[in-house]
């Protein structure tokens, strides 16, 4: 089976072949990636090739050197999507990121195509990195904890504005391991995501923590590993 | 003597051990409060901010163009 050509390497070259008369299907592999099929492909002589063919050939023990032009393969017409807000969003999500941390920045940017799949209902705000530095800058605060996630309930903010309960930060930053920004991320998702609807969001984030806090203290009573959240 | 040097060491010990275990509570405690930070009225002025530039039309919502 022949290889597949990638599109970084050259482009092969042919084999010199004693037997002109045996046929074999062209060296091009359907399942290489599509820099492949822009580039020259070595192919072997058919008998379309007679007027590419850049030497006579003698019948049997010709030694033939045909390179064919395969026709660049036609790009698929990139539809692009119109932007449709969500029809009824509960959160609107902000990501301040100025760059400190790259540890927690790579979890983040790792993971942020599947955090989006996850949320499509909710509005996503991402601050560029100038800006985010410009809003850090304004709120001195927040230095440090930097990537931010900033959560704000819609529902609680139309009721009493940001004087009362709004929503919450989550502050990648503060972690150090990337397994512990990885866990802190994954439980902000399921957080978001099962709490949508709830009713008093408030009450749930503090039932929340006090029972990783309860935990966290049986771990330290049992001399268990530190969970990655409260560790 | 030793008898009681040695109530001593252990009541001593006993304490260390009892405030090891409330200092770690009490900073696990701290981490996540400070990871899960709830917004309240303290931190109205950063969320305030954050809506004026959503409003403001500064931010805008994050969307990629994909093939559909």
């Amino acid at each position: 089976m022949p290889k597949s050509l990638s599109g970084t390497e050259q482009p092969r070259r042919p084999r010199r072949r004693t037997n002109a008369s045996s046929k074999r299907a062209p060296a091009a592999n359907p399942g290489a990636p599509p820099e492949a099929g822009d580039s020259p492909i070595a192919a072997e002589a058919t008998p379309s090739d007679v007027a590419t063919i850049s030497q006579p050939i003698e019948p049997a023990t010709a030694t033939t050197e045909i390179v064919r032009e395969l026709p660049a393969r036609p790009r698929k017409a990139v539809r692009i999507r119109k932007y449709k807000p969500p029809a009824a969003p509960r959160f609107r999500i902000c990501i301040i990121d100025s760059g400190w941390n790259a540890v927690a920045r790579r979890a983040l940017r790792h993971n942020f195509s599947l955090i989006r799949r996850l949320h499509k209902e909710e509005l996503l705000y991402l601050l560029s990195r100038k800006k985010s530095a410009e809003f850090i800058r304004r709120h001195r605060s927040l230095i440090g904890r930097d990537p931010i996630i900033a959560v704000h309930d819609l529902e609680a903010i139309r009721e009493h504005g940001t004087t009362g309960f709004h929503g919450f930060h989550l502050h990648l930053g503060i972690m150090r391991a990337p397994r512990q920004a990885l866990i802190a991320l994954q439980n902000f998702v399921q957080f978001v995501a099962t709490h949508r609807h709830s009713e008093n969001l408030e009450a749930e984030i503090r039932a929340e923590l006090r029972r990783e806090g309860i935990i966290g203290a049986v771990e330290i009573l049992f001399h268990k590993a530190p969970r990655a959240l409260g560790g | 003597m030793l008898d009681r040097l040695g109530e001593a060491v252990s009541v001593v010990l006993g304490a260390l051990a009892i405030a090891y275990l409330v200092y770690e509570i009490d900073r696990r405690k701290r981490r996540l409060r400070d990871l899960f930070h709830v917004l309240d009225g303290t931190e109205a002025d950063i969320s305030a901010d954050l809506l004026n530039m959503v409003e403001s039309g500064e931010l805008k919502p994050f969307f990629r163009e994909t093939p559909a």
